[in-house]
């Protein structure tokens, strides 16, 4: 039905932080698509000036209450870059191991809690329950034990506290390995239940297609996550210390986190990037589950963003695994590498469950720190979410306001926005 | 004697451990320092510890413990939690056994600890003896270094062999099942009694003072200096308390699951350094500056519960001197400058001797009580009667009280209105000042309480008999002094002339009307009110003043009056002063008291005025008893 | 009839509300108590009919001021969750510098004059801009601690926190003492309630609690000095979480 559609989502619910959406459209043209961000900017980075290393981990941990692991291994590994602390090995692992607990957890409460409402046609998880328990039930299980296997690791999931400067001050027992490895392979079945549920509603999503750039890390070994080079779809593999000249950031008005543009006038970071970039690396379990959702990269629908991530829910507990193995035959030591103040600068590059997180840190003689960057995933996702609107919206002009609505809302709600983490900014640059 | 090889010893602990119905908790490591935990197997058993971050009191008394299990959506549904596992200790030194003991008066002595006394049935200690010594410790000079009795076994690890001494039957039968042993030669036995003779010699820091002075010493020294001195370092963090085997006190409370039905009330380790130890309904705090608070632990140690239980209760294991930060806690340091100081007045820090009241009933466990009728009497104040469930009597003395519980919420102390009788109800007014009062105001009759009591002391009636009784009430004071009043005037030829006194706030603020009428109307009765203040269109006709402006009037024979004053803590010290005008002697001036308040029994330790224990000795005490205490008023 | 309630978010990280969402299996016995009306986060149903409103985050600008302030008016039990709701928490660090100093640094000279959502006013907590009714502090919250705050206002009883320090709770626990492990910790300080989660895990306290009103701060430094803690170590571990708490 063609006609004058004004729709404002204020405060879009089911994501992390705060943004609207504007759809104007008149007699069946389409006037105006905007999302705009407005969470409050927290000016985090002109905060970090000032303060001692030893405190820029707990205080950009702050930035994110779901992704606080990942920034703290970013702010960890930037700060060891600079002060040129080698960790142990052990503490890789370890940190892995943390960084699979974050994106197990993160993925399930967006998956579960965030998006598959919109699957199911309500309004939240909780009448869920009436409809589809024993999902609710898988679902709370899954999310159970991605937090126990945080606080195993990190003491607390939310703002991690075993996470330290040179590696771990509380590392798990034996015993403890153990219990979680049983447990990670008791869920494997649970995964594949809620996989096949995913697979069934597929069709609920919308079939548009838009291809994009996708930038994540890469590693010629694993499905990076904690480590590795920074790569492109469209131009291959950058050194981390490069990431200024890949991200790009400039201002604009209708949003307080600003966009950023590489090869072409936006990018996607996130887990469908990850997958189109790495899907070679996978492990048997996460082939298994991308092959029962009907995933084989290069993916271009970003509401397939949420179905990536089930399929790293599936890699990260198999990966997990391994990882306990290894450290199981190895033993703990809790090795602690020295950390002493000094001048320099340093960039941690992690991926955390929304896409790829760059810390950068310039520290003085006396271990203060002079100046931070941080680049959060999702800021570097609003220009793509804003070119995503536009394109997608004529195809939606016809339909119900309702139907246009719930899809806008979908379409942002599928990058898994963490929108507060993405106010708070750095260096500016004029582009 | 018997004499276990390495070997023998380690498969005695093993196969202690492999017993299913049994838990073994010995001492093992924590990082660099040791601590009690439950083994896995024997070699992790650390007998060469020098001493645990926590004392082996956390396994009889844990540092949080179900009390009581109970379901908030039935009317009463309310059951005793009690530990049923059995467990041996493996390693408690001999000062820790010391202060076992300690404990065991505490909580087995008076009135029985059903939780603690279950427990202590259930653990078997296995002792040793000391190898290493701490820094800080300082048991060779209280004589806490070795132990002759209440072990079930004692074990002396000398390296090559490990000789066990039986204590118990328990103990024996013990050893005989699960251990390879042969009788001690004398040359064991003789290692053995060398060790422990050459223990004190090695304690570097020496007391300068027996322990069986400090209560002397103390008494000379309230006023030194160094408490606050000491003091202003002190953090009031808690941890001398909570790392000392000898403190034993303890806070209440309840809590609900979130669907609102089941619920639970504990026990938690609680210390009186910290600031809310002595907080009551009304907000006032008894020992409210960290002088004070310091001050108070070290008295309670080494005078107050000497004078109670004979022991002094510290045995030098130097915890608290290790543990604290501020480094102001060691009894050793502290005893050693006063014992070569004393002040000019040394202060009597008596404890009354009374009659010990029995309790009627589990410690612990409130009974089934209705409301069977509820009567506003003021904006804040509401009487309401009482009926256990079983149908009988409360059985109280005026001037007691009872603790009544409304599970979710929590329990207060409330002083029994009513005076004695043969009927099953008996009467409460409460003030509505706290979550328990608030939430009680909002039931009604019908409705389920719990109630534990009668508890404390109350009047003594036979030093009544025969004299003339000036009642004098203050507020709030009139419900349990309405106790006493009725009871006297139900008994009228047992004493002599009667005065009532009574003030309070405004005439809103009147309590118990229908009384008051009755007793200004009865012969040999003289009956006097008085309002702080009154609003003019009021129709007062009474006297207008604080409650003091009333005794300079009243007809006093000093030698043949006993005056029984209850009342808000800042009413007393006005009201005495009148009453000595008068020429009144102490002992003829009978005060109750009001303290915070959690176990009615004894244990909990959050009402003690100085040594003495308001839920004990009191509430109502013979103020010549309590004048010098510091603490009282 | 169960009480109506409605989560609300300012400046923060939304931690705190995960939180609650991490009560996992006991969140569906939180909804039969109360009636959620609105969790942005997670719901999107939304209503202003609430009687409890509980709100994390810190309030930057005049809009969220504006905002706050509905909030209070529609409810009848206002709480704050969370340290950047209680005290301000990390949100306070820029409160050092002037709001056109930051704003010049995070973004340049772009031109922001006018635009409502660049406004920045200096941070401050719920109880600087509205009255609070019950707080659950930490950084973040105790998840355990929300629990009894809420069954408490839901069967009648005034929240109530600890008013002693974390080494309460770490002794408990039979932690051995960070500062004997070369550390230093504010946990004597700091309001006890988290059950020393993070001495427990080898690090020492930070205040994220908030220190307690009874603040034995002058104790407090003699031990640090003790301890070998520099003047500037000690505050800027102050400042962290307690940035410009009066005592001090």
């Amino acid at each position: 039905m063609a006609g004058n559609i004004d729709i404002h989502v204020e405060h879009l619910t089911r994501v992390e932080g705060h943004g609207d959406i504007f759809f104007n459209s008149k007699e069946g043209k389409v006037e105006n698509v905007q999302w705009h961000v407005t969470e409050a900017p927290r000016f985090f980075e002109a905060m970090l000036r000032g303060k001692s290393y030893v405190h820029l981990r707990p205080i950009t941990s702050r930035i994110c209450g779901i992704c606080s692991i990942g920034h703290s291994l970013a702010s960890l590994k930037a700060t060891e870059a600079a002060l040129g602390v080698e960790v142990s090995e052990e503490t890789v692992l370890l940190r892995r191991l943390a960084l699979h607990g974050e994106n197990m957890q993160s993925h399930v409460l967006h998956i579960g809690y965030l998006v598959v409402p919109d699957l199911f046609g309500v309004g939240s998880v909780f009448p869920i329950v009436d409809i589809n328990k024993d999902a609710v039930v898988k679902i709370v299980g899954l999310h159970r034990l991605a937090n126990f296997m945080s606080d195993l690791v990190c003491g607390r999931t939310t703002h991690p506290i075993t996470l330290q400067l040179g590696g771990f001050n509380k590392v798990p027992t034996v015993a403890e390995l153990i219990d979680l490895r049983s447990r990670l392979e008791a869920s494997k079945p649970v995964i594949a239940g809620v996989s096949g549920l995913l697979a069934s509603v597929k069709g609920n999503l919308p079939d548009f297609e838009r291809e994009t750039e996708y930038i994540g890390l890469v590693d010629d070994r694993l499905y990076a996550l904690y480590d590795g080079v920074v790569g492109s779809t469209d131009t291959g593999l950058h050194p981390v210390d490069d990431y200024l000249s890949i991200t790009n950031e400039y201002v604009v008005p209708q949003s307080t986190a600003k966009y950023t543009k590489h090869a072409r006038d936006a990018y996607f970071v996130g887990a469908l990037a990850r997958f189109n970039l790495n899907e070679s690396k996978l492990g048997s379990f996460g082939r298994e589950i991308a092959g029962v959702l009907g995933m084989s990269a290069p993916i271009h629908n970003p509401f397939m963003n949420t179905y990536a991530q089930m399929v790293e829910v599936a890699d990260s507990v198999q990966d997990s695994i391994l990882i306990i193995d290894e450290l199981l035959h190895r033993g703990i030591k809790g090795d602690m590498a020295k950390v002493e103040p000094r001048a320099g600068r340093g960039i941690g590059a992690v991926e955390v469950p929304r896409g790829i997180l760059f810390h950068d840190y310039t520290i003085d003689g006396i271990g203060n720190c002079r100046k931070a960057n941080c680049i959060i995933p999702t800021n570097q996702n609003h220009a793509n979410i804003q070119r995503d609107l536009e394109e997608l919206s004529p195809g939606l002009v016809e339909k119900p306001e309702k139907d246009i609505e719930l899809t806008l809302e979908m379409l942002v709600r599928a990058y898994d926005p963490c929108i507060s983490c993405s106010t708070h900014y750095t260096k500016v640059h004029f582009v | 004697m018997r004499t276990l090889d390495p070997d023998a010893w380690k498969a005695f602990i093993d196969g202690l451990i492999k017993e299913p119905d049994l838990d073994v908790v010995g001492v093992k490591e924590k990082g660099r320092r040791f601590v009690f935990a439950p083994l896995e197997n024997a070699s992790e058993l650390r007998l060469d510890y020098d001493v645990t971050i926590l004392p082996p009191k956390k396994e009889l008394l844990p540092p949080n413990e179900d009390l009581l299990l109970f379901d908030i959506s039935k009317p009463f549904d309310v059951l005793a939690a009690h530990d049923e596992r059995k467990k041996v200790l493996v390693g408690v030194h001999p000062y820790d056994l010391v202060a076992i003991n300690m404990m065991d008066e505490v909580y087995l002595g008076t009135h029985v600890d059903e939780h603690y006394e279950k427990r202590r049935q259930n653990t078997l200690i296995i002792a040793s003896d000391i190898l290493n010594i701490p820094p800080k410790a300082f048991c060779g000079s209280l004589g806490t270094h070795t132990v002759e009795s209440g072990y079930d076994l004692l074990v002396t690890p000398l390296g090559d062999r490990y000789v066990v001494q039986e204590g118990t039957p328990a103990g024996t039968e013990l050893l005989e099942k699960y251990a390879e042993s042969r009788e001690s030669s004398a040359e064991d036995i003789a290692r053995v009694e060398k060790l422990r003779e050459e223990l004190p010699s090695r304690y570097e820091r020496k007391l300068h003072v027996d322990k069986y002075k400090w209560s002397e010493i103390l008494g000379e020294n309230y006023e030194h200096p160094l408490w606050e001195e000491n003091a202003r370092k002190c953090l009031t963090c808690g941890t001398c308390t909570l790392v000392c085997p000898t403190c034993v006190c303890y806070d209440v409370s309840d809590e609900v699951e979130l669907d609102l039905e089941r619920g639970k009330r504990t026990r938690t380790w609680d210390g009186c350094l910290l600031k809310e130890f002595t907080l009551v309904g009304s907000g006032e705090i008894f020992r409210e500056t960290p002088t004070n608070r310091y001050r108070h632990r070290y008295y309670r140690k080494g005078m107050y519960l000497p004078m109670r239980y004979g022991f002094v209760a510290c045995v030098g294991c130097g915890r608290c001197s290790t543990q604290c930060l501020a480094d102001i806690a060691d009894p050793l340091d502290v005893m050693n400058v006063l014992a070569s100081s004393s002040m000019d007045d040394p202060k009597r820090l008596p404890i009354p001797e009374v009659k010990v009241h029995g309790v009627k009933q589990q410690l612990l466990v409130p009974k089934a009580a209705d409301i069977t009728h509820k009567e506003q009497m003021t904006d804040i104040d509401t009487l309401y009667k009482i009926r256990l469930d079983s149908g009988e009597a409360l059985g109280h003395k005026p001037g007691q009280f009872v603790e009544l519980s409304i599970f979710g919420i929590g329990e207060a102390p409330i002083s029994i209105a009513s005076s004695p009788g043969p009927e099953p109800e008996f009467e409460l007014l409460v003030r509505k000042i706290g979550d328990v009062t608030s939430k009680l105001d909002t039931l009604n009759v019908g409705d389920k309480v719990g109630i534990r009591g009668p508890l404390g002391n109350g009047f003594n009636i036979e030093a009544l008999k025969g004299r003339n009784l000036l009642y004098i009430g203050g507020g709030f004071g009139l419900a349990p002094l309405r106790s006493l009043i009725n009871y006297s005037l139900e008994h009228r030829s047992d004493f002599k002339r009667i005065t009532v006194l009574y003030g309070c706030k405004d005439p809103s603020a009147l309590l118990f009307k229908n009384d008051i009428d009755c007793w200004g109307c009865m012969e040999g009765v003289e009956f006097k009110a008085t309002v702080d203040e009154c609003m003019d269109d009021d129709s007062w006709g009474g006297n207008i003043g604080v409650i003091t402006t009333l005794i300079p009037e009243v007809d006093i024979d000093p030698d043949t009056t006993m005056a029984i004053v209850v009342g808000p803590p800042v009413m007393y010290k006005y009201v005495i002063r009148e009453l000595k005008q008068k020429n009144l002697p102490d002992e003829n001036i009978i005060v109750s008291l009001e303290r915070r308040m959690k176990c009615g029994v004894g244990k909990c330790g959050h009402c003690q005025i100085n040594g003495v224990y308001v839920c004990l000795e009191g509430p109502v005490f013979n103020y010549a008893d309590i004048k010098d205490l510091p603490e009282a008023f | 009839m169960k009480p109506k309630v409605a989560f609300f978010d300012f400046s923060s990280c939304e931690g705190c509300q995960l939180q609650v969402v991490n009560l996992e299996e006991k969140v569906l016995d939180l909804v039969d108590i109360v009636e959620v009306v609105s969790f942005r986060e997670a719901m999107k149903e939304h209503s202003d009919n609430y009687d409890i409103a509980i709100i994390e985050g810190s309030i930057m600008r005049p809009m969220d001021e504006e905002r706050l302030k509905k909030i209070r008016h529609n409810a009848r039990i206002l709480v704050a969750l969370g340290a950047c709701a209680c005290i301000g928490g990390v949100n306070k660090l820029r409160n050092k510098w002037s709001v056109d100093d930051v704003k010049a640094e995070v973004y340049g000279n772009a031109d922001l004059d006018g635009n409502p959502y660049f406004d920045a006013l200096p941070t401050r907590a719920i109880d600087e801009v509205v009255a609070v009714d019950a707080y659950i502090p930490g950084c973040p919250i105790n998840k355990n601690e929300f629990s009894r705050v809420v069954t408490g206002l839901a069967v009648g009883r005034k929240p109530k926190l600890p008013t002693y320090p974390v080494c309460v709770e770490c002794k408990k626990n039979e932690n051995v003492c960070v500062f004997e492990m070369g550390q230093f910790c504010l946990g004597p300080i700091t309001r006890a309630g988290c059950d020393a989660i993070c001495p427990t895990n080898g690090e020492g306290c930070d205040g994220c609690r908030g220190f307690l009103e009874d603040l034995r701060v002058n104790a407090m430094k003699d031990v640090l000095r003790h301890y070998g803690v520099t003047m500037d170590q000690m505050m800027k571990r102050f400042n962290l979480y307690n940035y410009k708490r009066e005592g001090y």
